[in-house]
C-alpha cells in the first residue's frame, strides 16, 4: 500500500485528495473535506488525516507509515500579508535608495480615486536603513562597503526589535559580495534574525521589483517557516517518514528545505494548485488549451493553460498590493462570487466587489445576511433551490428574507419586480466575468474561441454556459471533483525549481564559458534539493533557457536552449548554439508580439534553469464517452435560464451515470455545485464521471 | 485665428439618433465592453510598440469616440490625455465626406490648433460603420512620440518661436484607405522622424486602432447598432446626471483661485492662471477669465483642447470615482477660456511645453477653488515639474543617447482630507511607470547616487503632503544637460490651511567649486564626465491646519524622518521628548497644548 495525499487549506475547508496507487484505478482516488482551523492550520490537517486513516480502516500511524508523499498547498503567506501580521522587518540597502518600496515606480492601483489609502507598510521608513557602498552595472565595486556604518545600522535595527532582515543593494545580482558581507555582519550582531538576500531571492534587475520581492519574503519568512516546521514535527511524530512537499506560486511543488530558503514561493500557491489540477485534467481529456474559471464565494479567478502547461511568468505581478517578481502562474481575480453584493447607485445596478463572504454570507444562508447577493439572485431565478441540499448537504438555502432584501435594495430603487432585479444581477455578474476573461486573454494574445472552458468552484458551473457562449467557446468541462480541485492539482504537480541568474551582455559578445558556469551553479543547487527530496537522479529533467530582449525593452523573453534528463552537463553551449538561440528569439518574439527586429542585436539578460521531476499522476479518466443516451428528468422547477421563466427539468447529479446526456435547458444538482445547462447546450457524463458541456 | 474652430469643436453635441431604448443595465454592460476594448487596444500597443517610452511607461491612451465626436468610453491611461482625444477626432469628422471615409480607414492627427494637445501626442483613430454604411463610432489610441521632427531631438524646444519649430504638424491625415496603407503618406511620416523606433510605434498604433475597430464591429453585430447607440446615449446621460447631482449638493456661489508659474523660459515672471468656479443649482461654470494673456510670453501656451482635458481630469477626480468617464463630464459643465490667453492661445504659438505649464495649473486652480466645498476630494492632479534634467551625448559610433530623466521620484503627492500624501505622484499618474536606476545605468553612461524622500519637503497639514525626493545623478561621460525649473517661487499649494509643499530646486556640478543653482532653465549645457546634478522635487501640499494634526501622527513622522524634530515644533506645534536615535520619542502633551495655543493665537492675529 502506498498513498500520496494532496492537501489544500482554504478559508472554510481544508481539502484532501488521497491517491492509493495500489488500488484499482476506479477506486484509487478519494476525497475528504475537513473544517479549517485558522488559529493553527496544522490541527485541521491532522484532523483530516485521522479521518482519512479511519476511512481506510487503519490507525493514523500505520496510515502515515504507508504514505509516501504529503503534498501541501498553504495560504499562510497570503494570510500574513492580508492580515498584516508578519515579521518585524528591517531593510539594509544602498545609500540613497531606502524609499523604493514606498515610491513603487509611480504605480497606484486606481487613477480616479484620490482617497485610495496607501498599502499597509510592512517595513516602515525608520526600519529602512542605508549603508555607503556601491556596485556598478559591470559588477565593479565603485564604493567599498562601509562596515562601521553597517554595524551601526544593524544595531539600530536590533534596537527596534527587528527579527527578519532584508538586504537589497544595487547590482547585487551581478556582484553579490556586499550583500554577502552585510549578511555576515547581521549574523554577528543579530544571530537570531532571519535573512533575505535579494541576489538569492530574485537575482535580476530592476531594484524596485527586487526590493519589493525581497521585503515580502522577509515579511512572510518566519511565519511560513514556523508553520511548516510545526506541521512536519507533528507529521513525523505521528509516523510520516518522508519529506513534506509544498506548492509554489510557479505551479510546481518542492521540499520544505527548498521553501525554507525562499518562503515567498508559497505565496499565491492555492490558485496555482487549481490551475495545475485543471491542466492535468484537461490533458487527460485531450484539451490542452484551457480557460480555467473558478467562481467561489467571494471571487472569480481566471487563468489560461496553453499547450498543457500553465505559464508561470515573472514580471509585474501585484499581490496584496505588493509586487512579487517571481515566476508565478498567472491568475486574475475579480470580485465576483456567490457572496458578491448587488446594489443600486444613482440608477445604476452594480454587483461586487463588496462581498458578504461566507459570514454572514448571502441572505439565503440564513446567517443574518441582509443584502442581496449573487447566490440570492440565483435562488430567485430558480437556478438554485431551497428544496435541495447545498454545499455537500451541509445545509439548505432558505428563501426567508430574500424577497424583502431584493425589494429594499434593488427592485424598489429600480422600480420593477424582484424577479427582474434578480435577472439583472445575473446579467451584470455575467458581464463582469466576461470582461475579466477578455482582459486576461488580451494580455496573453489568446483567441478565446480556440479554448475549452474548465469551470469549477461552487458557483463556476452555474454561469459557465453563458460566458462560454459570449466568448465563442463551444466546449466546457466540469469535473466532479471540482470542490477539491486545488488539492488535486497539488497532488499531481511536478517537483519544480525555476531559477534565474542575471547576465547582462549583448548576445554577440557573450562568453559561452560564463554562461555554462552560471547554468552549472543553478544545476548543482537544484540537484542538491532534488536529491534531498528523495528524487532519483534519473528522474530529474533540466530545461535550460536564455533570457533575451531587444535593446530598449524592459521585459525579457525566455528562449528554450536545450533539455536534459538525469545528468546535467553544460557542454551544449557553443557559439553556434548561441547563434541558433538568437534566431529562436527573433522567431519567438514575432510569434508572441507580432514583430521581430532581425537587424537588431538582442541583449542577453540572464540564464534560467527549470528543473523538474514528474510526480506519479493519479489515474484520471479520459474524456471518452462510450455510449450516449438522453435522460429524462424526474422533476422540474420554474427557473429563468436567460430566456424568461419556464418549467425546467432538474436532474440529481450523483444519480447520473457515464453516457447520460442532459439536454438543455436543464439544471443538474451535483453534491458541491449546480450545473446549469443553458438552452443550446447539452451535458454528457463521460466515462470518467466528469461533465462535458457541448454547444450545439 | 483658431478661436472659431475651437468654439465649434467644443460645442455640445447631440445624442446619436436611434430607434432603440435601453435600460441602464444593458447600457452598463456596453460600457464595460467599451472599457475592455480600450484595455485591449492599449495592451496591443504595450506588446508591439518598439520604443521604451510607449511600451514600458504605459503612456498609451485608448478612447472610443461616437459618430458625433463625443467621448463614449476610455481605459486605464493618463486621464488628462484621454480627455483630450475627442477634439482632434472632431476636426477630422468635419471633413468626413471630402476625405471619403469608409470601413478600414485609419487616420492620425496631432495639430494643436486642430483639436490636438501638443505635437508629440499622436492620436490614431479608426472609424466603425454599420451595415448601411452609417458611421457609428471610432476607436482612438493616443501615444506620446519620442520625436516630432522639429528643430530639436525629442521635440521639446523651450526657445521655439512658433509651432513649426516644434515639428511636423498633422491636422488630420488618412494613413490607410479601406484597409490598405498609403505608402507615400507612411513614408513621409517616417522620414520626418529622427527615431528609428518610430516606424514600429506608428504601425503598432495603427494595428491597435484596427483591433479596437474590429472588436467594436463585433459588439455591434452582437447587440445591434441601434442598441449600441442607445447605450452610448444612456451612459453619457447618466454621467451628466450624476455629475449634476453632485454639483447640486455643492453650495451656490463663486469660488475663485489664482495660481502662478514662476517664469517662462525667457524670464517673464509670475505667469498667472485665474479661475472662477461658479455654482448655481446643478450648473457649474469653470471660467478662466483673468488669466494671463501677455503676448510676449515664451513657451507657456497651452492649447484649448489641452485646457479642456486638464479641467475635466481635475473635476473627474473631485466627484464620485464610480461615475463613468465620458462626454457627460463635459456636458455637465460650462467651460469659459478667454481667447488669446495662455489657455487658448493665438494661432501657431509654440505649445509643446505649455502642455505641462500652464496645463497643470488649470487643474491646480480648479482644485483650490473647490477645496472648501469638496474637501474630501481636493487633491491636485498635477506634476509641477517644468522639465526634468534631460541629459544626452554621443556614443563612439556617433549615435545619440538621451536619458529623458523620467526616473523614479517622489513629487507633488498631496494630502487630501483624511489621507496623507503617499507614493510617488498624484493618483492620475498612477499608471505612468518610472525608470529605475539599474535599467538606466545599464542603458546610459550615468550613475544614480540617490533619490530619497527629503525630510520636511511635504507640506505640513492636518494631513501631510508626501515629501519630494532629491534625485542625484552623475554623468560618467561628457554630455549635455537641459531643464526648465518652475515651482521654486510658487510651489504646489496646500489646501484648506495646509501648508504649501517645499519648492523645487536643482543644482549642477554638485561638490565642485563650480557648483551652481539653476534659477530658470538650462539648454544643452555641456557637462564634463563626473559632473553631478541634484534635482530636488517638490513634495505634495498639506491639507488642513497642521496644528490640528494628531500629535501621535507627528511623532510617527519624526521617527520615519519625514518630519524633523524642529519642524514638529515649528510647523505642527508638537513637543517631543526622548531620543530619536533610541526610537523612544513621546509626545509631551501639556507642552504641546500650550505651544499650539500660542501658535494658534499668532495665526489668528497674522
Amino acid at each position: 500500500m502506498s498513498y500520496r495525499i494532496g492537501i489544500d487549506i482554504g478559508g472554510t475547508f481544508t481539502d484532501f485528495v488521497l491517491y492509493d496507487n495500489s488500488a484499482p484505478s476506479h477506486s484509487a482516488v478519494s476525497i475528504h473535506k475537513e473544517l479549517s482551523t485558522p488559529d493553527d492550520n496544522s490541527r485541521g490537517v491532522m484532523n483530516g488525516l485521522e479521518q482519512l486513516a479511519k476511512k481506510s480502516g487503519q490507525d493514523l500511524r500505520t496510515f502515515l507509515t504507508n504514505t509516501e508523499a504529503l503534498i501541501h498547498g498553504t495560504t499562510v503567506a497570503d494570510n500574513a500579508l492580508i492580515e498584516g501580521k508578519g515579521a518585524t522587518v528591517g531593510l539594509l540597502t544602498t545609500e540613497g535608495f531606502r524609499d523604493e518600496i514606498d515610491l513603487r515606480r509611480g504605480y497606484k492601483e486606481d487613477i480616479w480615486d484620490v482617497r485610495l489609502e496607501p498599502p499597509k507598510a510592512i517595513v516602515p521608513r525608520r526600519r529602512r536603513l542605508t549603508v555607503k557602498e556601491r556596485v556598478a552595472a559591470s559588477g565593479d565595486i565603485v564604493a567599498p562597503l562601509d562596515e562601521n556604518a553597517a554595524r551601526l545600522a544593524i544595531k539600530q535595527l536590533a534596537k527596534q526589535g527587528v527579527d527578519s532582515v532584508a538586504i537589497v543593494t544595487l547590482f547585487s545580482f551581478v556582484n553579490p559580495s556586499h550583500e554577502q558581507r552585510l549578511a555576515e555582519l547581521v549574523r554577528e550582531e543579530m544571530p537570531s534574525a532571519a535573512l533575505s538576500l535579494s541576489h538569492l531571492i530574485m537575482p535580476k534587475a530592476p531594484e524596485f521589483e527586487r526590493a519589493s520581492t525581497t521585503i515580502v519574503n522577509a515579511f512572510v519568512n518566519p511565519r511560513v517557516t514556523a508553520y511548516l516546521d510545526k506541521l512536519v514535527d507533528k507529521l513525523h511524530a505521528a509516523g510520516y517518514q518522508h519529506e513534506l512537499l509544498a506548492m509554489q506560486c510557479s505551479g510546481g511543488v518542492m521540499s520544505r528545505e527548498f521553501i525554507r530558503q525562499k518562503p515567498i514561493v508559497v505565496l499565491a500557491s492555492g490558485p496555482a494548485g487549481g490551475v495545475m489540477g485543471g491542466a492535468e485534467l484537461g490533458k487527460s481529456k485531450g484539451a490542452s488549451n484551457l480557460l480555467c474559471v473558478d467562481m467561489g464565494g467571494t471571487s472569480y479567478d481566471v487563468s489560461v493553460v496553453k499547450n498543457g502547461i500553465a505559464p508561470a511568468e515573472p514580471g509585474w505581478n501585484w499581490h496584496h498590493r505588493y509586487l512579487v517578481g517571481l515566476p508565478m502562474v498567472s491568475v486574475v481575480t475579480v470580485g465576483a462570487g456567490g457572496g458578491s453584493i448587488a446594489s443600486v447607485k444613482s440608477g445604476m445596478l452594480q454587483v461586487g466587489p463588496e462581498s458578504a463572504g461566507s459570514d454572514p454570507g448571502p441572505v439565503c444562508y440564513g446567517n443574518g445576511g441582509t443584502r442581496p447577493t449573487v447566490t440570492d439572485a440565483n435562488l430567485v431565478l430558480g437556478l438554485l433551490s431551497d428544496e435541495s441540499e447545498f454545499a455537500g448537504g451541509s445545509f439548505s438555502l432558505s428563501r426567508k428574507g430574500v424577497d424583502e432584501a431584493f425589494h429594499e435594495h434593488l427592485a424598489g430603487p429600480m422600480a420593477y419586480s424582484i424577479e427582474e432585479a434578480a435577472f439583472d444581477v445575473w446579467r451584470v455578474v455575467n458581464a463582469n466575468m466576461t470582461q475579466a476573461v477578455r482582459r486576461v486573454t488580451a494580455e496573453k494574445g489568446t483567441r478565446t474561441s480556440e479554448l475549452t472552458m474548465l469551470a469549477y468552484g461552487g458557483n463556476g458551473p452555474v454561469f459557465a454556459g453563458v460566458q462560454a457562449k459570449e466568448l465563442g467557446i463551444k466546449r466546457i468541462l466540469v469535473p466532479r471533483t471540482s470542490p477539491t480541485f486545488s488539492a488535486s492539482g497539488v497532488l499531481s504537480a511536478d517537483l519544480l525549481i525555476d531559477e534565474e541568474k542575471s547576465y547582462l551582455r549583448p548576445a554577440g559578445s557573450a562568453s559561452t564559458d560564463e554562461l555554462a558556469g552560471l547554468w552549472q551553479s543553478l544545476a548543482e543547487s537544484a540537484t542538491g534539493y532534488f536529491v534531498g527530496a528523495e528524487v532519483k537522479a534519473d528522474n530529474i529533467q533540466y530545461s535550460y533557457l536564455l533570457n533575451l530582449r531587444y535593446p530598449g525593452q524592459n521585459w525579457s523573453l525566455s528562449v528554450a536552449v536545450t533539455e536534459q534528463q538525469g545528468v546535467s552537463s553544460t557542454g551544449f553551449i557553443t557559439p553556434e548554439k548561441l547563434a541558433a538561440v538568437v534566431d529562436g528569439f527573433h522567431a519567438q518574439h514575432e510569434a508572441e508580439y507580432s514583430y521581430a527586429r532581425r537587424e537588431e542585436q538582442p541583449e542577453i539578460t540572464g540564464v534560467r534553469l527549470i528543473t523538474r521531476a514528474a510526480s506519479p499522476k493519479p489515474p484520471l479518466g479520459q474524456g471518452k464517452i462510450s455510449e450516449q443516451r438522453v435522460c429524462k428528468a424526474s422533476r422540474s422547477r420554474r427557473a429563468n435560464l436567460g430566456e424568461g421563466y419556464a418549467d425546467t427539468p432538474v436532474f440529481t447529479g450523483p444519480k447520473l451515470v457515464p453516457g447520460d446526456v442532459v439536454q438543455g435547458p436543464a439544471i443538474i444538482e451535483e453534491v458541491f455545485t449546480t450545473i446549469v445547462v443553458y438552452p443550446g447546450w447539452k451535458a454528457v457524463l463521460d466515462d470518467a464521471g466528469d461533465y462535458v458541456l457541448i454547444f450545439l | 485665428m483658431p478661436y472659431e474652430l475651437n468654439r465649434r469643436l467644443a460645442a455640445r453635441r447631440p445624442a446619436l439618433p436611434t430607434n432603440a431604448e435601453v435600460d441602464t443595465v444593458t447600457a452598463g454592460i456596453v460600457r464595460g465592453a467599451f472599457e475592455t476594448i480600450c484595455f485591449e487596444v492599449a495592451t496591443h500597443v504595450a506588446r508591439t510598440a518598439t520604443s521604451a517610452m510607449i511600451n514600458q511607461s504605459n503612456e498609451r491612451n485608448a478612447s472610443i469616440i461616437d459618430a458625433h465626436g463625443r467621448l463614449a468610453g476610455l481605459s486605464v491611461g493618463i486621464p488628462q490625455l484621454m480627455f483630450i482625444s475627442p477634439l482632434s477626432v472632431r476636426y477630422a469628422l468635419e471633413h468626413k465626406d471630402q476625405d471619403d471615409w469608409g470601413p478600414g480607414d485609419v487616420f492620425v492627427g496631432n495639430d494643436p490648433y486642430a483639436g490636438g494637445g501638443h505635437l508629440p501626442d499622436y492620436n490614431v483613430f479608426a472609424p466603425v460603420f454599420d451595415n448601411s454604411g452609417e458611421l457609428l463610432m471610432l476607436q482612438a489610441i493616443q501615444c506620446h512620440q519620442g520625436d516630432t521632427g522639429g528643430k530639436d531631438p525629442g521635440g521639446f524646444s523651450p526657445d521655439a518661436l512658433d509651432l513649426w519649430a516644434e515639428g511636423l504638424i498633422i491636422p488630420g491625415l488618412k494613413l490607410l484607405h479601406r484597409g490598405k496603407p498609403r505608402r507615400d503618406v507612411m513614408e513621409l511620416l517616417i522620414r520626418n522622424n529622427r527615431l528609428r523606433e518610430f516606424s514600429g510605434d506608428i504601425w503598432s498604433m495603427i494595428g491597435a486602432a484596427q483591433l479596437g475597430a474590429r472588436k467594436l464591429q463585433e459588439l455591434v453585430e452582437q447587440y445591434g447598432a441601434d442598441v449600441v447607440k442607445a447605450a452610448i446615449n444612456t451612459n453619457i446621460d447618466i454621467t451628466e446626471k450624476r455629475f449634476r447631482e453632485q454639483i447640486k449638493q455643492w453650495p451656490d456661489g463663486d469660488y475663485e483661485a489664482d495660481v502662478y508659474i514662476d517664469h517662462d523660459p525667457a524670464g517673464n515672471k509670475d505667469i498667472h492662471v485665474h479661475v472662477n468656479c461658479k455654482i448655481a443649482g446643478d450648473g457649474l461654470t469653470v471660467d478662466f477669465t483673468g488669466t494671463d494673456a501677455r503676448p510676449e510670453l515664451a513657451a507657456v501656451w497651452n492649447t484649448f483642447s489641452n485646457t479642456r482635458g486638464y479641467a475635466a481630469a481635475q473635476l473627474a477626480a473631485m466627484i464620485d470615482p464610480s461615475i463613468p468617464k465620458n462626454e457627460g463630464l463635459f456636458d455637465a459643465i460650462n467651460l469659459v477660456v478667454p481667447e488669446g490667453s495662455i489657455l487658448n492661445p493665438p494661432d501657431n504659438k509654440p505649445v509643446v511645453l505649455g502642455a505641462f505649464h500652464p496645463a497643470v495649473e488649470v487643474g491646480e486652480a480648479i482644485c483650490i477653488a473647490l477645496s472648501s466645498i469638496v474637501p474630501e476630494r481636493a487633491s491636485p492632479q498635477v506634476y509641477k515639474i517644468g522639465m526634468p534634467n534631460v541629459v544626452f551625448g554621443f556614443r563612439n559610433d556617433g549615435s545619440m543617447w538621451m536619458d529623458s530623466g523620467v526616473d523614479v521620484r517622489g513629487s507633488d503627492a498631496s494630502a487630501v482630507q483624511d489621507v496623507d500624501g503617499w507614493g510617488s505622484m498624484c493618483s492620475a499618474l498612477g499608471n505612468l511607470i518610472l525608470q529605475t536606476a539599474e535599467e538606466g545605468e545599464s542603458t546610459f553612461p550615468v550613475r544614480h547616487l540617490g533619490r530619497e524622500l527629503t525630510t520636511d519637503t511635504g507640506g505640513a497639514g492636518k494631513w501631510r503632503g508626501q515629501p519630494g525626493t532629491k534625485n542625484i545623478k552623475q554623468l560618467l561621460e561628457p554630455g549635455n544637460a537641459s531643464c526648465w525649473m518652475v515651482s521654486m517661487a510658487h510651489p504646489l499649494r496646500g489646501m484648506q490651511g495646509g501648508h504649501d509643499a517645499a519648492p523645487y530646486g536643482n543644482r549642477f556640478m554638485v561638490g565642485t567649486e563650480q557648483e551652481y543653482a539653476i534659477d530658470n532653465a538650462a539648454f544643452n549645457v555641456p557637462m564634463p564626465a563626473g559632473a553631478v546634478m541634484a534635482y530636488q522635487y517638490g513634495g505634495g501640499g498639506g491639507f488642513g491646519n497642521p496644528l490640528e494634526r494628531d500629535p501621535e501622527a507627528v511623532k510617527e513622522d519624526v521617527l520615519d524622518e519625514l518630519v524633523s524634530l524642529q519642524a514638529a515644533r515649528s510647523q505642527y506645534g508638537v513637543v517631543l521628548v526622548g531620543e530619536l536615535a533610541d526610537y523612544d520619542l513621546k509626545v509631551d502633551h501639556a507642552a504641546t497644548d500650550a505651544l499650539r495655543r500660542e501658535m494658534a493665537t499668532s495665526q489668528e492675529s497674522a
